[in-house]
């Protein structure tokens, strides 16, 4: 990457972080033409609102809420940057949920494994079992409702990066359809009674 | 696009351009009267459709000026079951932008059946407690203003013969909409239990029609606006019209606080509060009042005056009484095979043979029965999936992946009884952003209308069990509520003690005051009302045109 599309991406990106959501909102294409460009470059974007560690700590929850297994799970769609954007635009009334919440779940983590330093430290079966303990909490379902809509919204806000989540649903995002639709549908047409008919 | 000053009397003054609203305004401003429209909301997408948002991640944060409904945070509203309890704040919204509700609707477009406009001397027992009575305008006069709103509009379908469906003189100007996977699922079961399937009439062109195209299909559709201009809004049809004449100015941002009178009980014009809540007195020689059925009856509750003293037009008081909001009833179904419901429009195919009443079922409802299963990614992801599907982890992975595509929804649209206790009134203490008091919802459930509701949740499940649905889950029948479908809470009646305006749309207590909305309605239909609202406003039209011709358009006595 050139040092000039480094820096205009720096630049919009960090000139995000604590505006307040009156700016946001009547800037919100250029905040999205910054996560398009962030996008495409190939490499994640740099953290706005999130540090590092605590960004280990979200997304050691996401990769739990939509796991990876033969197909890309939250990770790969980089929810992450999903939620830290959000949390720096559309989501700010969450921020103050995200350093409490964090903090909570260190706690849980450390109750139930007295040894663990922090709950990324743990594997998958452990980070479950930390998890269902907090399943019914305000946080968790936070960190549960940003992640899914990280995966399955459009990848200019910073997750489903790659299309992955829509790859999962069988999404095809190109908005110009034509039928037949589905399965059902296609038999019918192909079917004497349906034949040439259309509904 | 003509302007015109506050203070020159104009012939009519239109509160609202939504599905009444922008027919009114171009109906008028075409034979010749100069109209300002007066909309709550802002100018969406008005002239730049293909600008129309379709991003759901930015459909749920829309920034004030993209927003297409009301907000209850600011056009605030409070509900209550009875008038024991107090109202606790609401989310009742409307749309709220030039075009109104139509900007953003499905598009369900059925008539009403010749039945529906007599359901009081219909072969049943009223139900008690409700305040059903027959329409003062009967199918066969709304026959033509029916045919009028599918050509003039736009409305794609199928005219059936069949004893479901009203009869129609003309063909529906474009094809329906391609059939679904949900339609075809609902044509198979139908063969089975001996049931009829048509196609659902939806205000959505499936091909070029007078100017525009037609659908593609793209699936991000109710409660968007349209990119294509294939919706046959009020946005794309009436108001575009209308602005042509050089005789009609829309103005937005125009949240309207008081229609006035003189002491004649003629009404004189307006008084609006302008995007800036600078008060602006507008001068009219008549009002239309096209608010939608609640805000109507609000509106004229707040238009109080010594002469009329409990809110305009209200000396029968039942401004506000019978609304009706709509009931409904879903059921799922998850097949083998992917349906892929995403793609084209919300509402298909529809079953039609309970319309009717039957008094064998022991209560008194109807309703029609369509296919649907239109889930848009995030609908999936956050609340989609079936009932016992895990939250989270490798299990909710595994749904996602398993009933994507594969869910089919029947979606009932049931009667809701006119009940006089069921109202729209001022709520005594909370204020809305403007000063004025908030929209307060009076709504409980008629135990017909619970029985109603039940009759169309088994039926659904003995469809998609017809139908070979693998899973099927049917929410428990619930109350009523708020809803898109408010409409009858300024009924039409021959008589000024029991109706607010005549058969004509005219106040029975002021003469240069037309209603027309959804509030005119005398009972609910089966709960889709918009093209009957439109059936109407071009027959109010057509009367208040011959009336104002005849010299009888004027404010002063």
């Amino acid at each position: 990457m050139s040092a000039k599309g480094k820096s205009r991406r720096s630049f919009l990106i960090n000139s995000v972080g604590g505006l307040n959501a009156a700016w946001v909102a009547a800037h919100y294409h250029d905040i999205l033409a910054a996560q398009q460009y962030a996008t495409k470059s190939g490499e994640p974007p740099k953290l706005a609102f999130f540090t590092e560690a605590q960004a280990a700590e979200v997304e050691a929850m996401a990769d739990q809420i939509i796991p990876t297994d033969d197909t890309p799970g939250a990770r790969e769609a980089r929810c992450l940057y999903f939620i830290d954007r959000a949390l720096t635009t559309f989501d700010k009334s969450k921020q103050k949920s995200y350093p409490q919440g964090l903090q909570d779940l260190q706690s849980k983590t450390q109750q139930l494994f007295p040894s663990a330093a922090k709950f990324s430290a743990l594997g998958s079966t452990d980070r479950i079992k930390v998890l269902t303990e907090i399943e019914k909490t305000p946080f968790f379902n936070t960190v549960r409702v940003h992640t899914i809509i990280g995966y399955l919204s459009r990848p200019v806000h910073g997750g489903n990066h790659d299309k992955v989540g829509w790859k999962l649903i069988g999404y095809d995002d190109s908005l110009n359809h034509k039928a037949p639709f589905g399965y059902y549908d296609a038999a019918a047409l192909s079917t004497p009674s349906g034949a040439g008919e259309r509904q | 696009m003509k302007q015109y000053k506050p203070s020159t009397e104009v012939d009519f003054v239109v509160i609202g351009s939504g599905a009444a609203g922008g027919i009114m305004a171009k109906q008028l401003s075409t034979a010749g009267f100069s109209v300002v429209v007066l909309e709550q909301g802002g100018w969406g997408k008005y002239g730049k459709e293909q600008e129309y948002n379709k991003d759901e991640w930015l459909q749920r944060n829309l920034s004030d000026d993209d927003r297409l409904m009301s907000d209850p945070s600011k056009q605030r509203n409070t509900f209550r079951r009875n008038d024991q309890s107090k109202a606790a704040p609401g989310t009742h919204s409307y749309g709220c932008v030039v075009g109104g509700g139509t900007v953003t609707y499905g598009g369900s477009s059925w008539r009403h059946l010749p039945y529906e406009f007599r359901e009081a001397s219909y072969d049943h027992t009223i139900p008690s407690g409700t305040g059903m009575a027959d329409w003062p305008v009967s199918y066969e006069e709304l026959e033509p203003y029916y045919t009028q709103a599918e050509w003039e509009m736009g409305i794609s379908g199928l005219r059936v013969d069949s004893p479901f469906l009203a009869p129609m003189t003309k063909d529906y100007p474009v094809p329906p909409m391609p059939l679904k996977s949900s339609g075809a699922l609902m044509k198979t079961a139908a063969a089975k239990l001996g049931l009829t399937v048509v196609p659902g009439p939806l205000a959505i062109i499936s091909q070029g029609y007078m100017g525009r195209q037609g659908c593609v299909n793209c699936g991000i559709c109710s409660g968007y606006g349209c990119q294509v201009r294939a919706r046959s809004s009020s946005a794309v049809t009436m108001l575009p019209l209308a602005e042509k004449t050089g005789r009609c100015e829309i103005r937005v941002k125009s949240y309207v606080r008081e229609i006035s009178t003189d002491n004649s009980g003629r009404v004189t014009g307006v008084v609006y509060f302008d995007a800036q809540k600078k008060e602006v007195r507008q001068k009219a020689k008549a009002v239309i009042l096209s608010a939608n059925g609640s805000e109507t009856p609000r509106l004229l509750l707040m238009s109080k005056s010594s002469r009329f003293p409990d809110g305009l037009a209200n000396s029968s008081g039942v401004v506000g009484k019978y609304v009706m909001f709509g009931n409904g009833v879903v059921a799922n179904g998850l097949f083998e095979h992917p349906l892929n419901e995403y793609k084209g429009v919300i509402s298909g195919a529809g079953v039609v043979d309970y319309v009717p009443s039957d008094p064998k079922r022991g209560f008194y409802g109807g309703g029609r029965m369509t296919a649907r299963g239109y889930l848009t990614p995030l609908e999936l992801g956050l609340g989609g999936l079936s009932p016992d599907a895990p939250k989270w982890g490798a299990g909710f992975k595994q749904a996602l992946r398993d009933e994507a595509n594969h869910r089919m929804t029947i979606n009932s649209f049931v009667t809701q009884l006119p009940v006089e206790t069921n109202r729209i009134d001022l709520d005594p203490d909370v204020k809305d952003d403007w000063g004025l008091p908030a929209m307060r919802i009076t709504m409980s459930t008629h135990p017909d209308d619970k029985k109603s509701m039940e009759f169309f949740r088994q039926k659904s499940i003995e469809i998609l069990e017809a139908a070979g649905a693998k899973k099927i889950w049917a929410p428990p029948v619930g109350e009523s509520r708020g809803g898109a479908h408010n409409r009858g809470s300024c009924r039409m009646g021959n008589d000024p003690k029991t109706s607010v305006v005549d058969k004509y749309h005219r106040a029975h207590d002021v003469p240069n005051l037309f209603i027309v909305d959804g509030s005119n309605f005398v009972t609910g239909g089966r709960n889709h009302p918009t093209l009957t609202i439109q059936a109407l406003a071009f027959r109010a039209a057509e009367h208040i045109i011959r009336d104002a011709k005849l010299g009888n358009l004027r404010s002063k006595a």
